[in-house]
């Protein structure tokens, strides 16, 4: 039997299952591989039991931690798709101020009326088995993990920052066009896409392991922008990962 | 060794003559203020005054990125990509880029040879030129000058605009028939080429100072400043090291196996089964990228096994210099020495 999948999306955009719909070319082939049993985006329909279930979004309500339990108890695997579900995301710039000020700012007057909670990576309530990282998470590397789970074998692993892909095509680095890019402490596997069309690297794919944090902020200030600056443009995708 | 008089003017039309011979391949403007070694379609887009491209020439025998085989999964089958051998000309060749070729080969072809690099390596020709060097090269401190021929077989050696055209070997003598815009000369010596950059000994005595550095604190304190993005050792000319993956299309019944370069920089590079990590911090890796120019291989040939590009220096985002590194270590080295002759 073909292994049954579900979508889930939480707090996000919903780029990342948007995304997924754009397969055409490839679509065809991945039904054959795989049942699509609940897909918020393009269907509906409930299943007790899921073989994958991909998560997309950050939990930052008391409802979504126990809708994401739920679901974990009906997964075999449980997959982080995108920015928001793997770290918390751009959502997660709102745990740098106190709760109570964002409830207030969002809701007004009405803010007892919605619970909430810091915005947490998926990984922060139930276990979460792989990740597709990416704000968007892009086609290709979800297909990638798609077809290791389908063929029982572990899916990519990304740990060498984003300047690996970037220097592999011989692009002329950012930096030497007097921009500040976070390439060389962002965890790679997008093919270096923002830097090959002149887009410095914002760090949607998150922070590598062990950073070298004060060297990427001196790096940064030597090239021209604020330590204020520097500081804001680490943390727009990466607020629950990195402490300044 | 023939010498002669070729004008600037007259080096689009040599280029041009070159493509008898096989694909030429030289430097080319790139971005707003690099270069790389692209194939030549127009000889007047060709850049002769550049100080070094972003990826060395190593990138035409190892590429970057190469299948090494095709496979099915449905039909339990692969087929090996194979390398065909093409007469190529890699005009305007700087020195320190040339003897990175020569180390190249012995690391590749040494032992049991790489078959794809030694496919590639077959019938390459070599046309040199001369640079002015800026403030990143030193090759001359390991002992490459400007005008070192080694390798080639034509060189340019740039006087007062114009070029002296050296002619190497019977390979170059062949690729100069039926040009005529080149006349016979005497040689002559170019002075006030200067290297910048310096490290302060000759590079034979730098073994002995790697001997004792392994627990410099001059590591610590590179560590601190690099960020690890392994754009030193991705665009270094002799750093030949290669990760190997598998690619499975979506169909799930084809895919491939390709090799990528990888880095020793990488904090990665040496995990292994379980989850262990021989050079799990920047300071491990920091220390081993310099002993593998300065020592260990240097031990067994003989030779740097940096050819002073300054690609790494000029390339790293932190601005941390190689032969800044190598200076510090020869600092600390002599203090330490001063400090034994006194204790004595
Ligand atoms: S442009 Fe960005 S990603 Fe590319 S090499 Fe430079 S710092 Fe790294
Ligand atoms: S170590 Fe640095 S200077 Fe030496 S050959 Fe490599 S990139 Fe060039």
């Amino acid at each position: 039997m073909k292994p049954q999948v579900a979508f889930f999306d939480f707090t996000s955009c919903e780029g990342c299952q948007l995304n997924k719909l754009n397969f055409e070319n490839d679509l065809l082939d991945i039904l054959k591989h795989v049942d699509i049993v609940e897909f918020r985006e393009a269907m509906d329909d409930k299943a007790d039991h899921y073989d994958i279930a991909f998560i997309e979004g950050s939990i930052t309500s008391p409802s979504c931690v126990e809708r994401i339990h739920d679901i974990r108890r009906r997964s075999d695997i449980l997959v982080a798709l995108g920015s928001c579900a793997v770290n918390g995301g751009v959502n997660a710039m709102k745990n740098l101020h106190p709760i109570d000020e964002v409830r207030e700012t969002v809701y007004g007057d009405d803010k007892y009326l919605f619970a909430t909670l810091p915005a947490m990576a998926v990984s922060s309530v139930v276990k979460v088995d792989y990740e597709v990282r990416g704000c968007p998470m892009t086609q290709q590397d979800f297909l990638k993990l798609l077809i290791a789970l389908v063929l029982g074998k572990q899916p990519p692993k990304y740990g060498s920052p984003v300047c690996v892909e970037c220097k592999l095509k011989e692009n002329e680095c950012l930096y030497n066009r007097g921009m500040v890019c976070l390439g060389p402490i962002t965890r790679g596997g997008c093919d270096a896409v923002c830097p090959s069309f002149g887009q410095f690297c914002t760090g949607c794919r998150g922070i590598l392991d062990n950073p070298n944090i004060d060297g990427m902020l001196e790096v940064m200030t030597s090239h021209g922008i604020s330590l204020d600056e520097a500081k804001k443009r680490m943390l727009l995708y990466n607020s629950n990962e990195v402490q300044l | 060794m023939e010498c002669f008089s070729l004008l600037r003017s007259d080096v689009p039309a040599l280029i041009d003559h070159l493509r008898d011979f096989g694909e030429v391949i030289a430097p080319h403007g790139k971005g707003d203020v690099s270069y790389s070694f692209e194939v030549v379609r127009d000889s007047s887009d060709v850049v002769l005054d550049y100080n070094r491209t972003l990826l060395p020439l190593k990138k035409m025998f190892l590429p970057p990125v190469e299948k090494l085989m095709g496979f099915s999964l449905k039909n339990e089958s692969f087929e090996q990509v194979e390398v065909a051998i093409a007469p190529r000309v890699f005009f305007g060749v700087h020195s320190y880029e040339m003897q990175s070729i020569l180390r190249l080969d012995h690391s590749m072809l040494s032992g049991s040879a790489e078959s794809n690099y030694f496919k590639r390596r077959q019938s390459s020709r070599f046309l040199g030129i001369s640079f002015e060097p800026d403030e990143f090269h030193f090759s001359e401190s390991v002992g490459i000058v400007i005008e070192e021929m080694e390798g080639f077989d034509l060189f340019l050696n740039e006087v007062d605009g114009d070029f002296q055209l050296y002619v190497l070997t019977d390979n170059g003598q062949e690729m100069l028939n039926g040009f005529d815009k080149i006349n016979l000369t005497e040689p002559e010596i170019v002075e006030g080429r200067h290297f910048k950059k310096k490290i302060r000994y000759h590079y034979n005595r730098l073994p002995r100072v790697f001997q004792y550095a392994y627990h410099s604190d001059v590591w610590a304190d590179v560590a601190s400043r690099c960020v690890g993005c392994g754009a030193c050792t991705l665009t270094c000319p002799t750093c030949f090291c290669f990760d190997v993956h598998d690619h499975v299309e979506v169909t799930a019944e084809d895919g491939m196996r390709q090799r990528s370069w990888d880095s020793c920089m990488l904090s990665t590079f040496a995990e292994v089964a379980g989850g262990e990590n021989f050079r799990e911090k920047t300071i491990n890796r920091t220390r081993h990228r310099l002993f593998r120019k300065f020592k260990y291989i240097t031990d067994e040939e003989g030779l740097p096994w940096c050819v002073g590009c300054g690609r790494c220096t000029a390339f790293c985002p932190a601005g941390i210099s190689m032969p800044d590194i190598v200076n510090e270590l020869i600092q600390e080295d002599e203090k330490a020495q001063y400090h034994r002759t006194v204790r004595v």
